[in-house]
């Protein structure tokens, strides 16, 4: 799931609710302690004439302090109506559940779980929901449960195959005293085909896509997701995919995904060629911080407009990429669209040529991103500064004299901001998709160049951003930066290292300087800058003006 | 590479070579002979990655290029642009375009059916496939054996029928251009004109890359004066710049079969080694690979837990 995150969808046909309710041993008095997608004052209303309502607030604010909202959901009145009829008992019922609660505030109280019952799952299997509740199992203290228990409550609905997710505690077995069981009563999904349009960013990708797609959920009943989706992207692409996704495989915490594409990818209008691939890609491991990806695809570089330069010429053809992806992502900003504190690191690695044949395309990629944030005390500002870098290079027989593949150099320029993406060197302000670099002319009778790309690249760049002292602009978050940015790129294969020098490298570093002001919406940060180039180098694609970027938080 | 690249070599980019051929590909070869006749010096390299392409061969001089799917064909344009136009004296001459018509439609689709067709394809994979992963040549064999079908208009039902006339055509284009050469040096008078690369690379084509049991390659060595044609052309034009002498033509069919009978145990051989080297990386892999889940199974199986506390991800 950390392929992408959802901006906007209009798929109309969720209704999530979810809640946890305790019950003590002699009576079912249910508390609710609503999670976020409830109105939390509605739920309050309906218990009110049971208990006191101070103590309520306090529980439901103490375990639902650091959630965010997501979508919009509608109660389920079924679980509400519930809780007034059980709730209409004895009022020593109500003064018993007061002190569980004043002995809750003060200290530990010791419980444990005796039991866990799943309820309501007609084709999904038991293991996939006790897989997710299993911390609660563990847990000693009614704090831990009930923490716990609204950790599996959010892991389960994240599984996106239930209508709504019920954790209740009942009391364990009467001879066994301070146990607990803990009742699991999940809806599943009647209609488990849903479509869904949106907006998206792919973390590969550098620029946002428009998608397309149908999912049908849990034909197994292993979790699993099943999606067809059609993918336009801004930068002239398209794929076309089929995907399975299974939460858990064969008991492993980590979620396995797999995709079946066929993509295409023109960049026709900058480095003559276009890129088609058909592939298989498996994602092995996803975690928070870890991300292991296998790439297996036939892809083909071909040049409709038979302008390409040379070395492009020479790179067009079939190839076999069979690649090892691995990336480790370590991110303690405050936040992704506007960062005033924190910092960050990225590291990508990639090894291509997993395959018995030696013919398939073999290279060696690695990409590190850092940044960090200084917050100022005064108008919010904040001094992000990053530095990246990135290398490729072919291994195998005779490696020094390969030439690398153009798919995998580097290319830099763009209109996104440097600020959010972080995902190795790929925008510098002011230069255009492709705009800077290694070159070559195209073929006679055409003016432009070819962009062929860099083996190395190095970018940095330093943001001071701040607020206006209107504030109406800064309700809106609407602030100003001003920023500096420098990047490089050079090649390595085909023996040029042995030219490369580090005092002509710096030499030829390209520089920008600029200041704008910069708009966040809720889909992307837009900005709009003025930006005037310092340093250029012959033949890159640059010009000091007005421009505007558009970039996805990654 | 930053700035300009200022070379005045010529360069004709074409397939590889094989089967004694500086270029095994039937559609490059006549380039090559052709630039090699005119004795214009360029550098020859090699595109092995897209056999199923039609811009191939395509000759360069600095920004210049000239493609084969473009002006009908990199000779057409070389000469059009005024690189080089061995012709030039010769189109007036009444039986130009007869000839013309004869070489470059009949004997190059008895060429093309008997490569694809006739013989099944059993010379393409080492013309086409050797630099691509085995399961993309698999494809890319099928999608070109389809489209050669498709372009020689042949379906189940009139397979027999047309296999008959493409054979029947060759063996009168045998006939006529063996008793229009006779014994002379070119096909027009004493200079070399593209009709000879075309007419040379087809018949050294035939015989050197077709397997024996080729019936095209059989009509052709009937004709014996063809075959003397092609040898003296071939060693006069071909290896005056090569190092390595080719074997003879003419003293066959005798020692050309032998000739080829040896190749064929050489590549024999050579299959086996390739194998077993084939096998030997495959296995090695499979076990990599056995041994990467067990330590992913034994490793990630026992620290689990500590991920699933405080998990609220971001999706």
């Amino acid at each position: 799931r950390g392929l992408h995150r959802r901006l906007w969808t209009s798929s109309g046909r969720h209704k999530l609710n979810s809640s946890i309710c305790l019950k003590t041993r002699h009576r079912t008095l249910s508390c609710f302690l609503s999670v976020p997608m409830a109105n939390p004052t509605e739920n309050l209303d309906a218990n009110q004439p049971i208990r006191e309502p101070e103590d309520e607030v306090e529980e439901v604010e103490e375990l639902n302090g650091d959630e965010e909202e997501e979508e919009e959901v509608e109660d389920d009145e079924d679980t509400v109506s519930k809780s007034q009829t059980r709730d209409g008992r004895s009022s020593v019922d109500s003064t018993k559940v007061e002190s569980l609660f004043r002995r809750m505030r003060e200290s530990p109280v010791p419980v444990r779980v005796h039991d866990v019952i799943v309820k309501g799952n007609e084709k999904t299997k038991d293991h996939i929901i006790e897989a997710e509740v299993d911390a609660v199992r563990e847990a000693t203290t009614l704090q831990e449960i009930l923490v716990a228990s609204r950790v599996a409550n959010s892991n389960l609905q994240a599984l996106d195959i239930f209508d709504s997710v019920n954790i209740t505690l009942d009391s364990g077995p009467p001879e066994l005293p301070g146990t607990t069981n803990v009742i699991v009563e999940v809806v599943e999904s009647k209609s488990p085909l849903t479509g869904q349009i949106g907006a998206y960013t792919r973390a590969g990708a550098r620029s946002s896509s428009v998608e397309a797609s149908l999912k049908y959920k849990n034909i197994f009943g292993y979790g699993d997701i099943w999606d067809g989706s059609v993918v336009y992207g801004c930068d002239n692409s398209a794929e076309v995919g089929m995907g399975m996704y299974l939460p858990r495989f064969r008991g492993l915490p980590s979620p396995f995904s797999s995709r079946l594409f066929l993509s295409t990818q023109d960049w026709l209008k900058f480095s003559s060629y276009k890129e088609q691939s058909l592939g298989l890609s498996l994602g092995l491991l996803s975690s928070k911080y870890h991300e292991l990806v296998y790439t297996v695809a036939w892809r083909n570089l071909i040049d409709p407009s038979r302008t390409a330069s040379e070395s492009i010429r020479r790179q067009l053809g079939h190839s076999l990429l069979s690649a090892l992806k691995y990336t480790f992502k370590y991110d303690q900003r405050d936040s992704y669209v506007r960062p005033t504190s924190g910092y960050a690191f990225t590291s990508s690695s990639q090894i291509g040529g997993l395959a018995p044949d030696s013919r398939s395309l073999r290279f060696l990629k690695q990409e590190i991103d850092l940044r960090y944030a200084v917050p100022f005390g005064f108008c919010n500002a904040a001094l992000n500064f990053g530095v990246a870098g990135g290398v490729t290079f072919p291994w195998g027989s005779r490696y020094q004299n390969r030439r690398s593949s153009v798919p995998e150099r580097f290319f830099l320029g763009g209109n996104s901001s440097p600020v959010c993406s972080l995902d190795g060197p790929s925008a510098l302000w002011g230069f255009k998709t492709r705009g800077l670099g290694p070159n070559e002319a195209k073929r006679k009778g055409d003016d432009e160049r070819d962009f062929v790309g860099g083996d190395a690249a190095v970018t940095a760049f330093a943001d001071l951003s701040f607020d206006f002292p209107v504030r109406w602009l800064r309700e809106r978050g609407i602030h100003g930066h001003v920023f500096a940015c420098a990047g490089n790129m050079a090649k390595l294969s085909e023996n040029e290292f042995r030219n490369f020098t580090a005092p002509k490298f710096l030499e030829t570093f390209r520089t920008s300087v600029g200041a704008g002001i910069v708009l966040p919406t809720s889909l992307f940060r837009m900005e709009l800058n003025y930006c005037h180039i310092m340093k250029k180098q012959e033949h890159d694609r640059a010009k000091s003006g007005f421009f505007v970027t558009f970039s996805a938080a990654s | 590479m930053e700035g300009d690249q200022e070379t005045t070599g010529f360069t004709l980019v074409t397939r590889k070579p094989n089967f004694d051929l500086p270029t095994a590909c039937p559609n490059c070869l006549p380039a090559y002979i052709y630039l090699k006749l005119a004795q214009l010096p360029f550098e020859l390299a090699f595109n092995s990655t897209f056999p199923d392409s039609d811009e191939l061969p395509y000759f360069e001089n600095g920004t210049y290029v000239a493609y084969n799917n473009e002006d009908g064909g990199v000779i057409e344009k070389l000469k059009k642009d005024g690189i080089i136009n061995l012709d030039s004296p010769l189109q007036s001459l009444p039986d130009y375009l007869a000839l013309k018509a004869l070489i470059v439609s009949w004997l190059e689709e008895a060429l093309t059916y008997e490569l694809w067709v006739g013989t099944e394809g059993i010379s393409a994979p080492k013309i086409y496939y050797s630099d691509l992963p085995w399961a993309i040549g698999k494809v890319l064999f099928y999608k070109q054996t389809y489209m050669a079908r498709n372009r020689l208009g042949i379906t189940k039902e009139n397979a027999e029928q047309r296999e008959k006339q493409i054979y029947k055509r060759a063996t009168e284009a045998y006939e006529a251009l063996s008793s229009r050469l006779g014994e002379q040096k070119f096909l027009f008078e004493e200079r070399p004109s593209s009709l000879d690369a075309f007419f040379l690379s087809h018949i050294l084509f035939t015989i050197q890359v077709l397997p024996e049991t080729s019936v095209l390659r059989c009509k052709l060595m009937e004709h014996s004066n063809l075959v003397r044609y092609a040898e003296k052309l071939k060693s006069e034009f071909l290896e005056a710049s090569s190092s390595s002498p080719s074997p003879p033509l003419h003293s066959f069919p005798s020692s050309f079969s032998r000739k080829s009978s040896k190749p064929k145990s050489k590549p024999k051989t050579e299959k086996t080694e390739e194998e077993k080297k084939f096998k030997k990386r495959a296995r090695f892999f499979l076990a990599a690979q056995f041994l990467a889940v067990v330590i992913y199974l034994s490793v990630m199986g026992g620290g689990s837990s500590n991920e699933l506390e405080y998990e609220d991800e971001d999706y």
